[in-house]
């Protein structure tokens, strides 16, 4: 056991891009955790999707040993941070955990809309906040731009803060310092009943679930019954210990003040969520950690599988990522124009991306996703409340009185000269503009309420694309409010496809549905018959299009000599067939579900 | 003659061409030299079958290239009497031949006549001399026409004439003036065929070449068009891309389009014999080294399972202007084609093809057959038909 004086919880909050990940592999390297040579690249990132994407999906902690100037050792634990919005709620939880943050900005782009998100996080759990500036390596590097920002914009002081570049190496010892220094040491009580935050889990196979917790209060060893505030599930501790750079180090106790794991033959994550509080089941300790939630999908879509006898596959495959993803819902659903497949809940579109490109990749399963929706209020006239999560279940309008649909704030940073351009965005996605703040001379903070169901499409690629990239979004739920919201139903050859209906704000029916029989169009090989297109509104139909009839298709020869050439092109155009879903008497593309939905014009 | 006797149709390739055309992708050499040592090999190879001689009676012989009309009568001769000598062969038998015009001369077409061909299939392609030289063809419209009346000189009676459409930069005009041209010539064949442009050929890799190819609905219009006008010229169509007169109809090829048996000789040529599909490599000195290892020169080799045959029948069934026989499917499959087929027909049946009267198959008395709409899109209404996973 370390002395609590001894010990430096942290976590690193960054902007995507800003170099976290690089700056925790450093430090790692830089206390000797890990040899260079042995050191994948980004310790601390190690699914494939994370790497891929840059973005850190779960937390993930490490503890390691530092020779202090002071020439005491210290034990520093490093929390790692998702840095995604979706992932909101497990960065709070993971800063609960820590008593400082190391605040990354990169030095040529300054700060960021996640910058401020994730500081404000971090300033509403009382964490010391060090900031540090990376990248200074670049050309482009301003280095003493960028303090005054800090100073300015976040109100903390920067004059003697770290410039380092995680890249290179430089610096990272003023960083290492500062974290002694700077941050407090826990002051938990050892000799309370337990009490330690879990912050993060995940399934083992051999293991069951493995724990991560921040011990606030007591200690913990295996043998000792636990149980979880929140949901009540009690366990005995199979193993204690720390996590090391090299892996789970078990360990007699882990006490107040430490960060380690606790294994106890879990069979679900769903028992261990994150912000629930563990203690001791004979001795508890009198209140759980305020702020437990549990974390609650904001958005909807139908995942089938392109060949429907995948289907138990898919289940299968849903339920070995439910073991680990304890935000990840789902339920069976039945689609006219899709068959079997299930309607699963996210907490938003990068995590439904995520989860899509894992069953696909770690599965091996061809997907159909429907378009995502989110979860609308309705209040029918006979008083019932439903929220309705797949619009194929939306009520006739005259079953109506009254529909709400999520809003959320968004805090968008951008450069001054984009600021037209995100204005009009905005407008267009029925935003409501609160406020505009300067940061500085060229750059800008916009906040605007909007509602949920005009961001969860294509809001950050539009946003990027008409900033060349250099605005950043971040937003939070905000309640619901009342919408006139319709049912847009796409028909293909007179039939109703459900798969592809969705709902919409009424003013933007006519554009919508419009722009979808387009893309349809587009995105809809020709067939042997003409295929009519039409969007409609209640019955009536707003938009029209027509895939024209496929033309010409003929083996001019066929000869003894051509049999082969004759039965491939056969079996090659069935394969290619293969893969189409059929709709009616339709055959349409897996990606048409998806690529109905990019939609923003420019 | 024994009852007995399985009907088979024979092909002989030869792989010889003087220059390959640009838009060719069949299997042939240009080293003539090879000639000799090539008919010695083929004779070995088809008398290697003389055991079947007791099984098989031949109906057709079909003598196809490369450049056939590059052997001399002589040579011509020897290959059909090896397979006289190994085969029995029908005393009326089709005996046809691939001539190139820019080849022929009196001396080897009274050969070929005095050989025993008996039906000439004459490549012209085009009356128009620039498209002639487009598709890099070694001959012009006039060689072709003193070729086809020194045909009709040394008595061949029964000529075939192969056109092709939709060629770069060809107009309905000189299409139409090729058409008239030939029919005023009075052959008794006429094969007409859409260009189907090869990836691996110098002109499917001549970009400027593929742009001057008229669009598909062009195309479609050219090849409707072009039928009304055969017709009324006499040449009936009996296939997706063969016209006739009356009782001209090529036998070899009715035969393989029956689903009918057939042997081939050569390197690259395909056979269907006693339920096995197999084919022979494009390796012409193996070949000419061991003309009988067949283990050495197959290229593909796939017993047939009853299956397999059935799909093939209904597939080349289908090519045919008389299309599919119920009675005759049901005999020799002993299913009944209705209730297989009938569910995935029917809605090509009494549906309308798109801007046209017509549907995309039609009813007769005595089965099903495509339209000519149909025939434009055969490929994807094979597929559906023959898909059993569709229903």
């Amino acid at each position: 056991m370390q002395k609590q004086d001894k010990i430096r919880n942290f976590s690193i909050i960054a902007h995507i891009d800003h170099g976290k990940s690089t700056l925790a592999d450093r430090l790692l390297e830089a206390t000797q955790s890990v040899s260079t040579r042995e050191m994948e690249e980004q310790l601390l990132d190690n699914m494939d999707i994370e790497r891929e994407r840059g973005i850190t999906i779960k937390a993930r902690a490490v503890k390691v040993k530092y020779e202090a100037k002071d020439g005491e050792i210290y034990d520093l634990n490093l929390i790692d941070t998702p840095g995604h919005v979706d992932f909101n709620y497990e960065v709070s939880r993971s800063l609960r955990a820590c008593e400082g943050a190391l605040l990354v900005v990169d030095a040529t782009q300054g700060i960021e809309a996640q910058t401020l998100a994730n500081t404000y996080l971090a300033l509403e759990n009382d964490l010391e906040i060090i900031p540090v500036i990376n990248k200074i390596d670049l050309p482009s590097a301003d280095i003493d731009g960028v303090r005054g920002e800090i100073e300015e914009v976040i109100g903390i002081p920067a004059e003697d803060c770290p410039a380092v570049s995680a890249k290179t190496g430089l610096n990272i010892g003023d960083v290492l310092e500062k974290i002694v220094t700077d941050i407090p040491a826990p002051k938990g009580d050892v000799n309370a009943p337990l009490k330690a935050l879990i912050f993060d889990s995940y399934y083992d196979s051999y293991r069951g679930v493995v724990v991560y917790v921040r011990v606030l209060d007591g200690n913990i060893r295996a043998g000792e019954k636990i149980r979880m505030m929140n949901t009540g599930a009690e366990f005995e501790v199979v193993e204690v210990g720390y996590m090391s750079a090299f892996g789970l180090a078990p360990a007699e106790e882990i006490s107040a003040g430490e960060v380690g794991y606790i294994t106890a033959s879990i069979k679900s994550v769903a028992d261990t969520r994150v912000g629930d509080t563990v203690t001791d089941a004979e001795n508890p300790t009198a209140e759980a950690f305020p702020g437990f939630k549990e974390a609650l999908p904001m958005v909807y879509a139908g995942i089938y599988p392109a060949d429907g006898a995948k289907y138990p596959d898919l289940r299968d495959a849903l339920e070995k990522l439910q073991l680990n993803d304890a935000s990840l819902v789902f339920e069976p659903e039945t689609s006219i124009a899709l068959g079997f497949g299930f309607r699963c809940g996210f907490l938003g579109l990068l995590h439904m991306e995520i989860i899509a490109e894992r069953l696909e990749r770690e599965f091996n399963l061809d997907l159909v996703t429907t378009a995502p929706s989110v979860i609308y209020k309705v209040t029918y006239k006979n008083g019932e409340v439903k929220y309705i999560d797949n619009p194929a279940n939306y009520p006739d309008p005259d079953e109506i009185a009254k529909a709400e649909e999520p809003v959320v704030k968004g805090n968008i940073i951008t450069p001054v000269e984009y600021v037209g351009g995100i204005m009009k965005l905005c407008q267009e996605r029925r935003g409501i503009h609160l406020d505009t703040k300067y940061l500085d001379q060229t750059r800008v903070e916009l906040h605007y309420t909007l509602p949920l169901n005009e961001i969860v499409y294509d809001f950050f690629d539009a946003l990027k694309s008409r900033t060349k990239g250099y605005a950043s979004l971040d937003y939070e739920l905000d309640g619901y409010k009342e919408s006139r919201l319709v049912k847009l139903e796409i028909l293909l050859n007179q039939e109703i496809v459900d798969a592809l209906s969705f709902i919409v704000h009424a003013d933007k029916a006519y554009t919508r549905g419009r722009k979808i029989a387009e893309a349809l169009k587009e995105n809809i090989p020709r067939q042997l018959f003409e295929v009519p297109i039409q969007a409609a509104v209640g019955g009536r139909v707003i938009a029209r299009e027509t895939v024209k009839a496929m033309r010409k298709d003929v083996l001019a020869k066929c000869y003894g000599g051509d049999i082969t050439r004759k039965k491939k092109l056969l079996e090659k155009q069935k394969e290619g067939k293969k893969k189409m879903r059929k709709l009616g008497s339709v055959e349409v593309p897996p990606e048409t579900f998806m690529a109905v939905l990019k939609l923003d014009e420019e | 003659m024994d009852k007995k006797l399985e009907k088979l149709g024979i092909y002989i390739h030869i792989p010889f061409c003087v220059k390959k055309c640009a838009y060719c992708d069949f299997y042939s050499i240009c080293d003539l030299s090879q000639i000799d040592a090539y008919v010695k090999a083929l004779i070995e190879q088809i008398k290697s079958y003389r055991s079947e001689r007791k099984h098989y009676l031949v109906e057709t012989i079909y003598i196809g290239g490369g450049t056939p009309s590059l052997l001399s009568g002589a040579q011509m001769c020897e290959i059909i009497r090896a397979v006289y000598k190994t085969f029995k062969v029908s005393d009326d038998a089709e005996i046809t031949m691939e001539a190139n015009p820019g080849t022929l001369d009196t001396e080897k077409l009274a050969g070929y006549h005095n050989a025993g061909i008996n039906r000439l299939s004459i490549g012209l392609q085009s009356a128009d001399n620039a498209e002639l030289a487009m598709l890099s063809r070694i001959h012009t419209k006039e060689d072709f026409e003193s070729s086809f009346y020194l045909a009709r000189l040394e008595g061949f009676e029964n000529i075939n004439i192969d056109l092709m459409y939709a060629l770069p930069g060809q107009t309905r005009e000189t299409l139409f003036r090729t058409i008239e041209y030939v029919t005023s010539l009075e052959p008794e064949h006429i094969s007409f065929y859409g260009l189907t442009v090869e990836p691996e050929t110098p002109f499917g890799q001549n970009p400027e070449l593929l742009q001057k190819i008229p669009d598909d609905e062009t195309q479609n219009a050219l090849y409707l068009d072009a039928i009304e006008k055969l017709e009324h010229c006499g040449f009936l169509q009996y296939e997706v891309s063969n016209f006739a007169k009356p009782g001209f109809e090529c036998k070899h090829n009715l035969n393989f389009w029956h689903g009918k048996e057939y042997l081939g000789f050569g390197p690259a040529a395909h056979s269907i014999f006693k339920g096995v599909h197999f084919s022979y490599a494009k390796e012409f000195l193996n070949f000419i080294a061991f003309p009988t290892d067949k283990d050495t020169l197959y290229q593909e080799f796939e017993k047939l399972d009853d299956d397999a045959l059935e799909k093939q029948y209904v597939m080349l069934g289908f090519r045919l202007k008389g299309g599919i026989d119920v009675k005759e499917y049901n005999k020799r499959f002993g299913k009944d084609f209705d209730e297989i087929y009938f569910e995935r027909i029917k809605p090509f049946l009494d549906r309308n093809a798109p801007e046209a009267d017509e549907p995309y198959i039609i009813k007769t008395k005595t089965g099903y057959r495509f339209s000519r709409k149909g025939f434009l899109l055969s490929n994807e209404l094979l597929r559906k038909i023959l898909d059993d996973e569709e229903e």
